[in-house]
C-alpha cells in the first residue's frame, strides 16, 4: 500500500524532472555552442557551482528574506482576519470602509514602499510593513467572501435550532470560510516574497533581494541566478507547506 | 379533541405579494399530515410559519397553548429540509449532536447511538457526509431532527432530491421510524410535490391552491393504519391518487 503510494508519487514527478533536466542540458549546450558571455546568460553548470560554493552565505540571506516575508505574511493574516470578522458583523463599518480599501488596493506597492520606509525606517519593520500591505488585500477579500458565502439552507437549519449569532459564526461561518481563506493564503505566499524583495530593493544591505541587485550591478550573473534559484525554491516550499496544512485542515474539500 | 396545532385566518404577504390567503386548519396530535400544492404556492412558507421560523402577517397560529415562536424555543419541533444540510467538516455523530451543542442542554438528550440505530446507520458513526449517499445523508438529517424527541416533525420535501427507488425506501423507513416513536405520538407535517408519496404516508392531505394559496381541500386518507408496500396495489390507493390528481389539475 505504502509502496504503491510512493510509486504513484514518483510517477507524478518523473515527467517534470525529465523535462527540467533536458532543458538544463539544452541550455548548457547552447550557451557553450553559441559562446554566450557569462554575464548575459550563465551556464547552468556555473550556476549550480555557484549555489554549492556559496551555499552557507545564500542560506543566511535566504533566512533574512524569508523571516521578513513570513512575519509580514503572519501579520497580514491576523489583521485581515480581524478586519473581515468586524466587517461581517457590522454592515455600516463595512460599507464605510470598503471603498477606501479598494482605492488603497489600487495603489501599486512600489509607489507606497518608499513612504513606508520613510515612516518605519530602513530596518526590518518597514519591510514587514510592505509585505503585510501586499498580502493584506487578497486575504481580506477572500476571508470576507468566505465568511459571507454561507449556504442559505444551512443557515436556516441553524436558525431552526435557535442558534446565536456567535454560534453561527463559530460553528458555521468560520469553518465554511476555510477553503476561501486557504486559497488566499496560498496566493499570498508568493506575494509575501514579492513584498520582501521590494523592501530589499529599496533599502537594505542583506537578503536575497539585495544580493540580486548587487550581483547584477557587478555583472555577476551566475551568482544572481543562484539567488534566483534559492528564492524560487523557498517560494515553492512555502507554498507547499501551506498547501499541506490546507489538506490537513480543509480535509472535506476535494482538491480542485 | 382539540387539535395540537391550530391555524386561524392566517395570511402571509411579502411586500405586496400575497403568498398565503386566509388559511384555516387544525392538526391533531399523532397525525401524519401532508401539504401538497403547485410549485411556488407557499407550502414551505406555511411550514416555516408553523415551525415559528417566520411570523405570519395576520392570523393566528397556536401550537398547544403557545405561539409557534415559543414552541420553537422550547424545542417542540424537529426540522428536516430538502437538502440534508449536514456540515461537511463534522462526522455523522458530530452532525447529529449539533443541536445539543447549540442548546447546551444535556437533559432530554437521546443518544446519537440510539438514533443511529433507529435510522439504520449503525457503524457509520465516524463517516463524513461526503462519504455517504444522498439517502444516507437524509437519514442523518432525520436523526439530527429527532435528537430532542420533538413532538412535531416538520419535513420540507425531505426526499425530493432522491431517486424514485431510494425515495420509496425512505418513505417506508420514515413510517417505521414514526411508528417506533409512537409511544411519544409525534406529529409529522410533511411538504411534498409527490401525490403518491402524500397518499402513501399521510392520514390527512392538505391541498393548497396556487398563489395566493388558500386551502383547496383537506382529504382524509382512509387507508389502513399499517402502511405496507401492499397498499400500493390496492384500488383504494389508486382512487385516492386519482382523486388528488384531479383536484390539483382543476385548480
Amino acid at each position: 500500500m505504502l509502496n504503491k503510494n510512493i510509486k504513484n508519487k514518483l510517477r507524478k514527478f518523473t515527467l517534470p524532472i525529465v523535462f527540467l533536466v533536458a532543458e538544463i542540458l539544452v541550455w548548457e549546450f547552447l550557451t557553450w555552442i553559441l559562446k554566450i558571455p557569462d554575464y548575459l546568460l550563465p551556464r547552468p553548470s556555473r550556476i549550480i557551482f555557484e549555489i554549492f560554493s556559496q551555499f552557507g552565505f545564500l542560506l543566511k540571506n535566504l533566512g533574512i528574506t524569508m523571516s521578513t516575508a513570513v512575519s509580514g505574511y503572519l501579520i497580514a493574516n491576523l489583521l485581515s482576519f480581524i478586519t473581515a470578522v468586524i466587517f461581517t458583523h457590522s454592515k455600516t463599518i463595512e460599507k464605510g470602509f470598503y471603498p477606501q480599501i479598494i482605492v488603497l488596493k489600487t495603489i501599486p506597492i512600489l509607489a507606497l514602499a518608499p513612504l513606508l520606509i520613510l515612516w518605519f525606517g530602513i530596518g526590518f519593520v518597514s519591510k514587514i510593513a510592505i509585505v503585510s500591505l501586499v498580502c493584506f488585500f487578497p486575504l481580506l477579500v477572500n476571508t470576507l467572501k468566505g465568511l459571507k458565502t454561507v449556504d442559505e439552507d444551512t443557515l436556516a437549519m441553524f436558525r431552526s435550532l435557535s442558534a446565536s449569532k456567535w454560534q453561527i459564526f463559530l460553528k458555521l461561518r468560520l469553518p465554511s470560510s476555510l477553503p476561501y481563506l486557504f486559497s488566499a493564503l496560498k496566493i499570498s505566499t508568493a506575494l509575501s516574497l514579492i513584498g520582501a524583495f521590494v523592501g530589499e530593493f529599496i533599502s537594505s544591505n542583506a537578503g536575497l533581494g539585495y544580493l540580486i541587485l548587487s550581483y547584477t550591478r557587478t555583472f555577476e550573473s551566475s551568482a544572481a541566478f543562484a539567488v534566483l534559484a534559492m528564492s524560487s525554491l523557498a517560494g515553492v516550499l512555502f507554498f507547499g507547506l501551506i498547501a499541506f496544512i490546507e489538506k490537513k485542515i480543509v480535509f472535506w474539500q476535494k482538491p480542485s | 379533541m382539540t387539535p395540537l396545532i391550530k391555524i386561524e385566518k392566517l395570511t402571509k404577504s411579502y411586500n405586496n405579494l400575497k403568498v398565503l390567503n386566509k388559511i384555516n386548519f387544525g392538526i391533531n396530535e399523532g397525525e401524519f399530515v401532508s401539504i401538497i400544492g403547485p410549485s411556488g404556492c407557499g407550502k414551505t412558507t406555511l411550514l416555516k410559519i408553523i415551525g415559528g421560523l417566520i411570523e405570519p402577517t395576520t392570523g393566528k397560529i397556536k401550537v398547544g397553548e403557545e405561539a409557534a415562536r415559543i414552541a420553537l424555543k422550547k424545542r417542540k419541533f424537529g426540522f428536516v429540509f430538502q437538502n440534508p444540510v449536514l456540515l461537511p467538516w463534522r462526522n455523522v455523530v458530530q452532525n447529529i449532536e449539533l443541536p445539543l451543542e447549540i442548546s447546551r442542554d444535556k437533559n432530554f438528550k437521546k443518544t446519537s447511538r440510539a438514533l443511529l440505530k433507529i435510522v439504520g446507520l449503525r457503524g457509520f458513526e465516524k463517516y463524513y457526509p461526503n462519504q455517504l449517499s444522498g439517502g444516507m445523508q437524509q437519514r442523518v438529517a432525520i436523526a439530527r431532527a429527532l435528537i430532542f424527541e420533538p413532538s412535531i416533525l416538520l419535513m420540507d420535501e425531505p426526499f425530493g432530491a432522491l431517486d424514485e427507488i431510494t425515495r420509496s425506501q425512505m418513505n417506508s423507513e420514515l413510517l417505521r421510524i414514526w411508528k417506533k416513536e409512537e409511544e411519544k405520538t409525534s406529529t409529522i407535517i410533511f411538504v411534498t410535490h409527490s401525490i403518491s408519496e402524500a397518499v402513501f404516508l399521510s392520514d390527512k392531505v392538505i391541498v393548497l391552491s396556487k398563489r395566493p394559496a388558500k386551502i383547496e381541500t383537506i382529504l382524509n386518507i382512509d387507508l389502513p393504519k399499517q402502511r405496507t408496500m401492499k397498499i400500493k396495489n390496492s384500488k383504494k390507493y389508486y382512487d385516492l391518487i386519482k382523486c388528488l390528481t384531479k383536484i390539483l389539475k382543476t385548480n
